[in-house]
């Protein structure tokens, strides 16, 4: 894989769910790799941390595939410098 | 529904003595202490002063947990868990959809998640990341061991945790044995677990000055101090008569509960509160005290705790205080706080089960205020007919739990 924000979200999505890295393709959906809710918190966060973004819950709800989220993060990369102030987050609540 | 019989009909145990009920049992029969350097923590850069500590070593959480799902659990939880499946299996009970709701879970923890908290705090105020990890909420809340345990396994009837620092688990098993008792629970799950050691915790027991800077030598002149150990222990108890029809191995019965407070000083123990607590499990039992041959004592190895409980026990036997044997396995698991209780229950268990009263370890020489057969540094082969376990908490609370041995 040449994209490397692609493997970046998949080595983050397999540390997250302890499943090896090869196991996930863009294709891959979320639902069905048993990604639940909590789990969907943990990898934003994971992901807010890996690519020094942040993530608004808005972007969070429409994420079905692991290109899904690849796409989002891509577009928040274009979109806004890194962002690592304090308060910066979004919440889970 | 008229009083029923509470059997003990399985045991499940991760501690510093052993990551299974066997290997925990050898260790407290042999009287083998698990203290030494402190491992899991490097306090260094906080200049750190307690050196030792009693761990549970060699726990992996992916052998337990799958999908990510060790993550979720903060390590207090993670021994929870892992404690109520080895009790579940040890019981051999089967969990029926009707059993499952009429079930109930009862566990005790003084701290909760201490490890998911300070982890936020670190990002927050040392790393300056602005966030902190998602779950750091339900992973703290003390409630999230028993809350794990239900859905690890189903059951589905009441489920609570009781914080009442070092007697949390004592009086979590006497609420548990209780609900069963009474016929509100025809099942109950029930212990404690604590996972302590990170460097702020570490720290504020520091501040206190009771840790011993070598090891804990319970009701031994030179004693020093506690030792501060950790781990998981879940006892299952069933209506006697429902355990016998299913043929379940009884290892003895829950049988009398006693709790009182000193409503006296913050630290300080009386002798009159633990004595009240021990009579009133002795009472609800119906013992006589000359049936106790065993007592697991608090015994936390601190200038101040040991003489007192010494002079309570006197207290309520009186002459039959000279035939019973005392002894604090604290001295070997060290202290967990709100899982002591479910460790020395499990100890206690097993002594009235196998006939072999586990030792004070560490024991090198006769103080004149503690004056009791402590069981120094050997295990006794002794069948003992009941046994109390004490736990007595800062904040003055006195939490006592009687067993008997199952009748053969």
């Amino acid at each position: 894989m040449a994209d490397a924000v692609a493997e970046k979200v998949i080595a983050t999505l397999a540390s997250v769910k302890r499943v090896p890295a090869e196991k996930i393709t863009l294709d891959t959906n979320l639902q069905e790799m048993g990604i639940d809710s909590l789990d969907v918190f943990t990898l934003l966060f994971e992901l807010e941390n890996a690519f020094k973004i942040s993530i608004p819950d808005d972007d969070v709800r429409s994420i079905k595939t692991v290109n899904d989220i690849v796409e989002g993060v891509k577009k928040l990369l274009a979109t806004a410098p890194p962002n690592t102030s304090v308060g910066s987050t979004s919440t889970a609540d | 529904m008229a009083a029923r019989r509470v059997a003990i009909t399985g045991l499940g145990i991760i501690s510093p003595l052993g990551l299974n009920l066997a290997d925990t049992w050898n260790a407290l029969r042999e009287g083998r202490p698990a203290i030494g350097p402190i491992k899991s923590v490097d306090g260094s850069k906080w200049g750190l002063k307690i050196q030792n500590g009693a761990e549970v070593r060699g726990f992996d959480p992916l052998k337990h947990f799958e999908g990510g799902k060790d993550a979720q659990l903060d390590r207090f939880a993670q021994f929870s868990v892992v404690a109520a499946r080895e009790a579940i299996r040890n019981s051999g009970i089967e969990l029926t959809s009707d059993l499952r709701e009429r079930s109930a879970i009862v566990c005790g923890s003084a701290v909760g998640g201490q490890a998911a908290i300070e982890a936020g705090f670190e990002d927050l105020y040392i790393q300056g990341r602005g966030r902190v990890h998602p779950l750091t909420i339900p992973k703290t809340m003390s409630n999230a061991g028993a809350s794990h345990i239900s859905m690890d396994l189903g059951l589905s009837g009441p489920v609570y945790t009781i914080s009442t620092a070092c007697s949390s688990a004592n009086h979590a098993i006497g609420q548990a044995f209780r609900l069963v008792r009474d016929g509100e629970a025809d099942f109950a799950v029930t212990g404690g677990s604590e996972a302590i050691f990170t460097v702020g915790m570490l720290k504020a027991w520091e501040a206190m000055r009771v840790i011993a800077p070598d090891t804990c030598r319970p009701f031994s002149k030179d004693r020093r101090g506690m030792i501060l150990g950790e781990g998981g222990a879940m006892l299952i108890l069933e209506p006697l008569d429902a355990a016998k029809a299913r043929g379940a191995k009884v290892y003895a019965e829950i049988c009398g509960f006693g709790m009182t407070s000193d409503a006296h000083h913050l630290t300080q123990p009386t002798v009159d509160g633990p004595a009240r607590a021990m009579r009133g499990a002795l009472r609800e039992a119906a013992l006589a005290p000359e049936t106790v041959g065993y007592i697991n004592a608090h015994g936390t190895g601190t200038p101040g705790n040991d003489p007192v409980e010494t002079r309570a026990i006197r207290a309520v036997f009186g002459a039959h205080a000279d035939k019973i044997g005392v002894s604090s396995t604290k001295s070997l698991h060290g202290h967990a706080l709100g899982a002591a209780g479910a460790l020395e229950a499990v100890a206690t268990v097993l002594a009235l089960h196998h006939g072999i009263l586990p030792p004070t370890a560490n024991y090198n020489e006769r103080d004149p205020e503690c004056d009791l057969d402590y069981i120094p540094n050997h295990s006794r082969a002794m069948q003992v007919e009941a046994a109390l376990s004490n736990s007595f908490a800062f904040g003055g609370l006195n939490a006592v739990v009687a067993f008997r041995a199952a009748q053969r």
